[in-house]
């Protein structure tokens, strides 16, 4: 071995040191001594074999140390995760984590060492939280280079917004800033601080643009503020889609051409908040919470200017908490008070997301049948909307007929496995059940209730929606294949919770 | 089987008179029409050769093949050279692209030309010139059939002909080559001027996908002689008689030497059905079924364990088996032959799909059905006919766009040109285009009409967001027929309480579009000078329409205060034979 690769870890060492010295001593937060090193394992479940996991993925970031030995990371560090770890910037002590809160809406969690008796907090100091951001300001975001060094690069506050952090049609407040940043190894996701202090977490980064999205402390400290009482209740939801009223014409059929602003209400979230004060479809919301809204739904936030009605639900309101709307519904003014409630993702008939549990399904005798999920239909790829069923896609767009057929659940047969109980059979796939055993089928538990009687004829008939209308298959023999395949390797046949 | 999977909105690329490349996979997914997509894919029967429906020639063995072409009469072999004209979807009141190309066209009677579909589609000039003569001779197009890619021309002086082709003997039509055994295609391929024969053998003979339409199948003969853009239309000889004609293929990064000819029970069922002087095209069960390969289901169905019969699975209503089959009924027989288990009849000792019987008769045949129902044998007859709602999802031709421009905004009927056009992509429209037959939309909507374009104008600026989405209703009309667009918009029709106002309401949206309609009368002839309009609707009637009894329109008596303008271009093209629709007419 030649003198230099013996010389090398010294050196390193002796840099942490030098570095992690006076830094201590200004008793001030820095890249190298406020963050935890996150090294999470993820496997994902797999749709088309539902019993299966897919293989293991790493996904590594930095954590903000917060008080109480807690780490605070983006809940998309921990989908569907298998193993967390937390690692110390610079001594490389590791230990493994568990997570205590998570949100997937705000794309936040709190994780903290599975065993208390570590090292991996040494030196580090908890970072405290600063929500006054504006427009143009500098925030620094951090970065620790391998040997634990800490890095910290300069980015400018473009705006402050509303968008999405990272599941479809979930909006929260969000800082767009621009600087250019340099991949490292614990990239996913970094910490933003200003004057030392925690400002948000970076969401993503377009290194072409050089810009980036910062999720703000706002939603960060609402988050912990929520766990903190034990009884975790997530971000309320007002549950409408509107339409804009810049239209003058539009304004003057509306008989709302002598008002300022206004949204047009042009859908509702069933069993949602607006829904269940009475809301309706064609309304015009003038003020949410006594806040005027302009043409295009925003209000001007004292410090941020103009942003989306929707922080006002989000950003400054809580679940059970009730706010005022005012509005004209057929040219007459109203208004209505508004309890805000929180529709969770299982409250959909199609889960618009889906983490930390496989999909549920059922098999029965090589035949596969599963519950649909928006994310069943994203596994068809980046163009799922033309590639994935498109019964099942349209289904996912339009679920107030089917809603209103009394299901809960879409339960379709997915595949079909070749076995010589589904011989014939093989050909079909994505069609939604109705009935079995003339049995309307409103979830995948009635469908292995259905299941578990057997008819009289020991004939088990499974009807659907859509080609080829009907099927049947033998109890007994399907039984039989169900031994088999649990013998050839198939885990699992059934997955309800 | 009736595949749910939305098919693909690209025109497939019938190169003017090229070959038509096919898409292979793609195609199979389409249809809703009885055929090879309808059964599950067992392995094709590789001699599913059908005899010829009206004659029968024994064809010798493969050694006695001829190979001397002195007796081939070329002359009787022509160049057919077009100038096209391409309809414009996009921007509809456009006369659209001029084009030109050739094909090869052959003589089987007195003054009678035989060609592909795909090469005279949307022609304006057609010449037909002979191997050895300089003349060009002009053409029309008699009859045309795109469900099968077959059509007749003429020339368009008889003294051409009587001098032309005086001493021309027409080809005879032959009868199904057996596999292995030697064919020529003879044409006007690229790669020279002159006349050009290639040599290859039967490789199989199978139900095919035919691209041309987009969503018809029929049964195709795959050989490997090289047939190339240019060979289109031309004959397949052996011993000097058609068996086939040159159609489509596989570019060479697909697969090689595949060249797909139309075999002669497809050929002479052209003929015959234009004998009475009009195409009535193919005709289709409409009705998919499963094959009863599984014991439970057998069981299930009360059948006794003979492995024949075939499952109802879902009968079209607008079909020829609508409303005499039901789902669950079992076939067990047609027209007296046998239906095994897997979908397959014999017939002179071929196992063949059995829509090979539908595939053969006319519109107005009769099929002879056992089936077996609740426990039951029963015999149903079913009248046969066209299956019209597909249509919407088949290329069109030789067709003007329809459409209705109003204030900037403007309506076409959906189908598959204009979603190609436009390409459109918004979820719902898709869903009408998609399941328009399966889920019987047409009913409540024999068309369906779309927002396809807003030409911006202030007076409509707001509304550009709303293009591609399907109308609902006009000023209180329910929109069934692009005519109601016209009329609504028109005529005298208002929301109540509305009255100032143009309201149009969209398909699965709550906020209206409206338009002042003082404004809009202005904006109107505005905007038809700023964007070079030459013509602000063209509407034809539809050939659904033909579903009288299936289709639930608004009383008729709507339309007859609303003004002329349907009965202007109200006359079907019936016959489809090429003919240039009137001229758009300019409303008020």
């Amino acid at each position: 071995m030649s003198p230099f690769s013996l010389s090398l870890p010294l050196i390193a060492v002796a840099a942490v040191f030098a570095l992690l010295a006076p830094a201590a001593a200004a008793q001030e937060s820095s890249p190298a001594n406020s963050l935890v090193r996150v090294n999470a394992t993820l496997q994902d479940y797999s749709f088309l074999r539902p019993w299966e996991k897919g293989a293991p993925t790493p996904r590594r970031g930095l954590g903000a140390v917060l008080e109480g030995n807690r780490v605070l990371i983006t809940a998309e560090m921990c989908v569907n995760s298998t193993f967390l770890e937390l690692e110390h910037p610079s001594s490389g002590a590791r230990i493994a984590a568990k997570i205590t809160g998570i949100d997937y809406e705000a794309n936040l969690a709190v994780l903290e060492p599975a065993d208390s008796n570590s090292r991996v907090f040494e030196g580090l100091r908890p970072l405290e939280i600063e929500d006054s951001v504006k427009s143009g300001e500098t925030l620094n975001v951090w970065q620790v280079e391998d040997n634990g060094d800490g890095v910290s690069t300069d980015v400018e506050v473009l705006r402050v917004d509303v968008g999405r952090y990272f599941i479809p049609g979930s909006v929260f407040l969000l800082y767009q800033v621009k600087g250019s940043l340099q991949a490292r190894v614990n990239s996913f996701t970094l910490p933003v601080v200003k004057n030392g202090k925690l400002v948000g977490m970076l969401l993503s980064y377009s290194s072409k643009e050089q810009t980036a999205g910062v999720l703000p402390s706002p939603v960060i400290k609402a988050f912990l503020a929520d766990l903190d009482d034990g009884d975790y209740k997530g971000f309320p939801n007002l549950g409408i889609g509107f339409a804009q009223t810049l239209d003058e014409t539009f304004r003057e059929f509306t008989g709302i051409q002598n008002q300022e602003g206004g949204i047009f209400v042009r859908e509702m979230a069933k069993g949602g908040s607006a829904d269940k004060a009475g809301i309706k479809e064609g309304d015009v919301i003038f003020s949410i919470a006594g806040q005027p809204i302009d043409s295009r739904g925003n209000y001007t936030h004292p410090a941020y200017g103009k942003l989306s009605f929707s922080h006002l639900v989000r950003g400054g309101a809580k679940v059970g908490e009730k706010i005022k709307l005012d509005l004209i519904r057929e040219k007459k003014p109203m208004t209505v008070e508004v309890e805000l409630t929180r529709k969770m993702a299982t409250d959909y008939l199609i889960d618009p997301y889906m983490f930390d549990r496989g999909p549920k399904y059922l098999i029965f005798g090589g035949l596969i049948f599963q519950e649909l999920t928006l994310p069943y239909l994203e596994s068809w790829g980046k163009e799922w909307t033309t590639r994935a069923p498109f019964k099942l896609v349209h289904a996912n767009a339009n679920p107030h007929p089917l809603e209103e057929e009394g299901r809960e659940k879409l339960v379709f047969l997915s595949n079909v496995l070749k076995t010589p109980s589904t011989l014939g059979y093989e050909g079909i796939n994505s069609v939604v059940v109705t009935n079995v055993n003339g049995t309307f089928i409103k979830n995948i538990k009635d469908l292995a209730a259905a299941f578990s009687a057997v008819p009289a004829d020991g004939l088990h008939t499974i009807e659907f929606d859509d080609y080829p209308k009907v099927i049947y298959v033998d109890d007994r023999a399907s039984r039989l294949i169900n031994q088999q395949l649990i013998q050839y390797g198939i885990s699992q046949l059934e997955r309800l919770e | 089987m009736k595949s749910s999977r939305i098919p693909p909105f690209r025109v497939l690329p019938v190169l003017g008179l090229c070959l038509s490349f096919i898409a292979g996979n793609l195609l199979a997914q389409q249809g809703p029409r009885v055929g090879p997509v309808l059964t599950a894919p067992a392995a094709p029967a590789p001699e599913a050769a059908a005899a010829p429906a009206v004659t029968v020639v024994d064809v010798p063995p493969p050694e006695s093949v001829q190979t001397d072409l002195s007796e081939i009469e070329f002359d009787a072999i022509v160049r057919v050279e077009v100038d096209t004209k391409q309809p414009n979807y996009r921007v509809p009141w456009n006369v659209g692209g001029m084009g030109s190309g050739n094909g090869t066209g052959f003589l089987v009677g007195p003054n009678r030309f035989v060609t592909n579909a795909h090469v005279v589609s949307d022609s304006r000039l057609i010449y037909i010139k002979k191997v050895n003569d300089p003349k060009p001779y002009q053409a029309r197009v008699l009859f045309v059939a795109h469900d099968c890619d077959l059509a007749m021309l003429e020339l368009e002086s008889d003294i051409d002909f009587e001098t032309g082709f005086k001493d021309v003997q027409p080809l005879f039509i032959g009868g199904t080559p057996k596999l292995n055994t030697t064919v020529i295609a003879v044409g006007y391929p690229i790669g020279g001027d002159r006349i050009s024969v290639t040599r290859g053998i039967v490789s199989r003979i199978d139900f095919r996908a035919y691209s041309h339409s987009g969503v018809d199948n029929h049964l195709a003969i795959q050989i490997d002689a090289a047939i190339n853009p240019g060979n289109s239309g031309g004959p397949v000889l052996q011993n000097n008689q058609v068996v086939g004609v040159a159609f489509q293929g596989y570019s060479g990064d697909v697969a090689q030497n595949t060249g797909y000819m139309i075999p002669v029970p497809v050929i002479e069922r052209f003929l015959k059905d234009v004998e009475d002087g009009s195409y009535d095209h193919y005709v289709d069960m409409a009705t998919s079924v499963l094959n009863i390969l599984n014991p439970a289901q057998r069981r299930a169905l009360g059948l006794p364990n003979d492995d024949i019969g075939v499952m109802v699975a879902d009968p079209d209503a607008a079909g020829s088996a609508g409303g005499v089959l039901k789902t669950k009924d079992v076939l067990l027989s047609i027209d007296g032959h046998p239906i095994a288990s897997d979908g397959f009849i014999e017939i002179d000792d071929e196992r063949v799909d059995l829509n090979e019987i539908i595939e053969r008769k006319f519109a107005g045949d009769t099929v002879d059905l056992e089936i077996w129902r609740d426990g039951a044998r029963e015999e149903v007859t079913i009248t046969l006919k066209r299956f019209i709602p597909y249509l919407i999802q088949a290329v069109q031709y030789d067709k003007q766009p329809n459409f209705v421009l109003f204030a900037g905004l403007q309506f076409q009927p959906l189908d598959r040109n204009m979603m190609a056009a436009h390409n459109i992509t918004d979820l719902n429209t898709r869903y009408f285009y998609s399941f328009f037959a399966q889920d019987e939309i047409y009913r409540e909507r024999p068309q369906v009409i779309v927002l396809t374009e807003v030409l911006p104008d202030s007076t409509n600026t707001h509304l550009q967001s709303f293009v591609h989405r399907v109308i609902d209703s006009i000023n209180g009309k329910k929109i069934t027929l692009l005519q109601d667009v016209h009329d609504a918009l028109h005529g005298d029709f208002h929301e109540d309480g509305n009255e100032e106002f143009h309201v149009i309401r969209l398909e699965g949206e709550t906020r209206p579009l409206v338009l002042k309609r003082e404004d809009s009368l202005l904006a109107h002839e505005r905007i038809l000078a700023q964007y070079n309009v030459s013509s602000d609707h063209f509407i034809e009637r539809p050939e659904i329409l033909e579903l009288e009894g299936l289709i639930k329109l608004e009383e008729d008596a709507a339309a007859d205060d609303a003004g002329k303008p349907a009965e202007d271009s109200a006359e079907a093209d019936k016959k489809e034979s090429v003919k240039t629709p009137e001229p758009a007419k300019k409303a008020a």
